[in-house]
């Protein structure tokens, strides 16, 4: 058993927490919510990196690696809440698996694609579609793409880019498109788990930083075991919501008959984790933490927005139990 | 990044099953999750470690100059998952092998050593370890059992408590206090004491789960001679450690289940989903996902740590989150096979009889105590990871005597 990242994929994790910490400032992700700028580093930025086509076929321009690739460099862009989501890039990658020319778009950041949820016709609030341009959706079953009308909302996280759509153009990609959607959106799902590890990770770190600063009753906080209990279960969850994602991605790469159980457990975990560890950041640094210029809630509306996108934990823990009582774990 | 066994690994592998296929009309099998009495089924459980030493899967780690087989930890974990395949119980001299007999290898004399181990590791000698007291568990170093000097004896008073397995036990690794003048963590000293010795007396404690797996132990005018301490005296509590060490590990272990297996809850299901109403299987499919999802989270946070253990890693602090990832799933495992039962849940057993959900659910408190509770777990991970300050500590430096006190 080798249950762990390769040189590479280390070099590779280490490389994007270099690029997104210099390209991502947090003060972007409070810009945006107040309606001053897109998310950072953009769509340019991550297409010119590679960082788009990571999972897209060299014969269509991408680097052709694997989904656990993408993973390790999406926990980076977690970390800082960066956007528009490597999620989009990876479930397009997968849509497009018979669309070449548009998966080359994809990679190069030429065409500024989204994937919708829910009819066409108007969908769900969708990832990164507030500033697509190029529509995938699922139409009675077949693959479309085509342009739209985009209606965006309130954002409670708007480094999510979460608008929705009218699509005024359809074309079919691929009739019968079912199961290649449905693998999509497991893909989507377990590179979603990584960004909100990446998220959790984060928060808890600068929940732990502050907590061996700040004093209080003449003692640092973090020797108090309300607060130190608190952070290592927001830890404990962390370090295994990573072996989960890890095996999700891993599965979406070697065992396709075990990514839909394990998929849906790393999504159906992160949302949890994630929760949990922003809830913890917020309280660990008491009424600072509430405050609009700290950091805090930025981790934690991602949190509150990622738990509800891609199917709930209720969603997903039923998909597990299914799966698994269908014979999925043995 | 792979699940598959390494070719060396993968023929260690074989060759653990073909000599569990082997010897197994002599090995005693359970089902899944069944717990095993260790009195009812003493000579039996005795047998079964002893043709299993014989054929080189037990003490796997242990150097072979002690009965051992010089092996890796990830040898080591390969014999728990087959022997867990086999459906075999664990080993009757468990405590022994995972924490008494290395205390021994590491402070022993050549004499304990060759008196002891190779009979500790065929289950000849069963051992307990003596260490908890109705005062200090948590707080071990508050211990008051006293060991004093006499002659070449040591005389010993005080009782032990929760001490698994004493009542099968033939020799026990016992902590004392032998100087109350010093510090507390100064004045101790450890011994091996023979369970049989004159004095002793064992005394069996119910479990909330019904069973009596541990007990207390009293010691009047118990007589030991020097030659069975282990250690200098005074060294006490740098023996304990090592002993404590090796019992994180032997129970935060490399992705082995603390309660039971994601698949016996998934058998379970499978069978229980279809009598219950839709309204139930709705609030039980989402106890089983959850379930299920926090004992993969374990299982696969287990081989991360099994994968650097095999690259040559040392066991860290992280064993003990292990623990604590264990005990919260086995919560949840346990809750959600007895939800599956429906309203035959609040019987003690089923219609049929069978009771084993209701038994694992009741074990599970004693997981979330024994070898170190959930929140002396969480001091450590929040100290020794995380790197917030300890403890703060009133009782380090002065005199034991002085209960604390300067
Ligand atoms: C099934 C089982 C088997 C056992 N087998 C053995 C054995 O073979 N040999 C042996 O020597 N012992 C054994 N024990 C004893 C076990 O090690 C102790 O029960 C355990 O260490 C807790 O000690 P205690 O029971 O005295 O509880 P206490 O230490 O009194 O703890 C009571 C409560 O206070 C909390 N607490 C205590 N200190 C702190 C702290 N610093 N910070 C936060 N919370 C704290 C605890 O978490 C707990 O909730 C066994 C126990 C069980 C349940």
């Amino acid at each position: 058993m080798n249950f762990d990242l390769s040189d590479d994929q280390r070099d590779a994790a280490a490389g994007a927490r270099e690029f997104f910490t210099g390209s991502v400032p947090l003060s972007a992700a409070r810009a945006a919510l107040e309606g001053e700028g897109p998310p950072a580093p953009g769509r340019k930025a991550l297409a010119d990196i590679g960082f788009l086509g990571i999972t897209v076929p060299e014969s269509a321009g991408g680097a052709g690696g694997s989904v656990l690739d993408l993973a390790v460099v999406a926990e980076q862009a977690g970390a800082v809440l960066a956007g528009p989501s490597l999620v989009t890039a990876a479930r397009a990658a997968v849509l497009l698996e018979g669309a070449p020319d548009l998966a080359a778009q994809l990679a190069d950041g030429s065409a500024a694609i989204a994937v919708l949820d829910g009819p066409v016709t108007g969908s769900a609030p969708s990832l990164d579609a507030a500033d697509a341009t190029l529509f995938l959706g699922l139409d009675g079953g077949a693959l479309v793409v085509g342009e739209g009308e985009v209606t965006p909302g309130r954002p409670m996280d708007a480094t999510r880019g979460l608008a929705s759509v009218r699509m005024t153009s359809r074309r079919v990609l691929a009739e019968d498109a079912g199961e290649l959607w449905a693998r999509a959106r497991q893909v989507g799902a377990v590179v979603m788990a990584a960004e909100d590890l990446g998220a959790a990770d984060r928060a808890v770190l600068v929940g732990v930083d502050y907590a061996q600063q700040r004093q209080a009753f003449g003692r640092v906080i973090g020797s108090y075991q309300a607060v130190k209990h608190m952070l290592v279960d927001a830890w404990v969850g962390v370090d295994q919501l990573r072996s989960l994602v890890w095996w999700a991605a891993w599965a979406a790469d070697s065992s396709p008959a075990e990514l839909p159980l394990a998929a849906a457990a790393a999504k159906a975990y992160a949302a949890e984790v994630a929760e949990r560890a922003t809830e913890t950041v917020v309280q660990v640094h008491g009424g600072i933490g509430f405050t609009w210029e700290h950091d805090a809630h930025l981790y934690w509306r991602r949190a509150k927005v990622d738990r509800l996108l891609l199917g709930d934990a209720a969603e997903h823990l039923d998909a597990v139990a299914r799966l698994a009582v269908a014979g999925a774990l043995g | 990044m792979d699940f598959d066994d390494t070719p060396e690994e993968a023929s260690f592998r074989a060759h653990v099953r073909s000599v569990l296929e082997e010897h197994a009309s002599e090995l005693l099998h359970v089902a899944p999750g069944e717990p095993v009495d260790a009195r009812s089924r003493e000579a039996e459980l005795r047998d079964t470690q002893r043709v299993l030493a014989e054929a080189g899967l037990v003490g796997v780690t242990w150097p072979r100059e002690y009965g051992g087989q010089g092996g890796t930890l990830v040898q080591q974990a390969i014999v728990g998952q087959e022997l867990g395949r086999a459906r075999v119980p664990t080993l009757i001299n468990h405590i022994g092998i995972g924490m008494c007999g290395p205390t021994v290898i590491a402070h022993g004399s050549d004499d304990q050593r060759s008196r002891y181990l190779a009979r500790l590791l065929r289950a000849d000698d069963v051992w307990c370890q003596l260490f908890s007291e109705p005062g200090s568990g948590s707080d071990l170093a508050a211990l008051r059992t006293s060991a004093v000097r006499d002659g070449e004896d040591w005389v010993v008073n005080g009782q032990k408590v929760w001490t698994t397995l004493a009542h099968v036990a033939d020799f026990g690794i016992l902590l004392t206090r032998t100087d109350p003048s010093r510090p507390k963590h100064a004045g101790l000293t450890m011994f091996v004491v023979d369970m049989h010795a004159p004095g002793v007396t064992v005394r069996p404690l119910r479990q909330m789960s019904g069973g009596a797996d541990f007990n207390e132990v009293f010691f009047d005018d118990v007589r030991i001679p020097d030659s069975e301490r282990l250690g200098e005296p005074g060294e006490g509590w740098r023996v304990a450690l090592t002993t404590l060490m090796n019992e994180r590990v032997a129970i935060g272990g490399a992705g082995s289940d603390i309660g039971p297996s994601p698949e016996s809850l998934t058998a379970h299901a499978r069978d229980r989903l279809p009598a219950l109403s839709p309204e139930q299987q709705v609030l039980a499919r989402q106890a089983v996902g959850r379930a299920l999802v926090a004992s993969l989270a374990t299982r696969y946070t287990g081989y991360r740590r099994f994968t650097t253990l095999s690259q040559g890693g040392v066991p860290g602090p992280e064993a003990s989150a292990g623990k604590l990832g264990g005990t919260a799933a086995a919560r949840l495992v346990t809750d959600a096979g007895v939800r599956l039962l429906g309203d035959e849940a609040v019987l003690g057993a089923t219609a049929d009889g069978d009771d084993t959900w209701q038994r694992a659910q009741a074990y599970v408190p004693g997981i979330a105590i024994a070898g170190g509770t959930d929140q002396v777990l969480r001091n450590i991970l929040g100290e020794r990871v995380l790197g917030l300050p300890p403890e703060p500590r009133t009782d380090k430096s002065a005199p034991f005597s002085s209960g604390g006190r300067r």
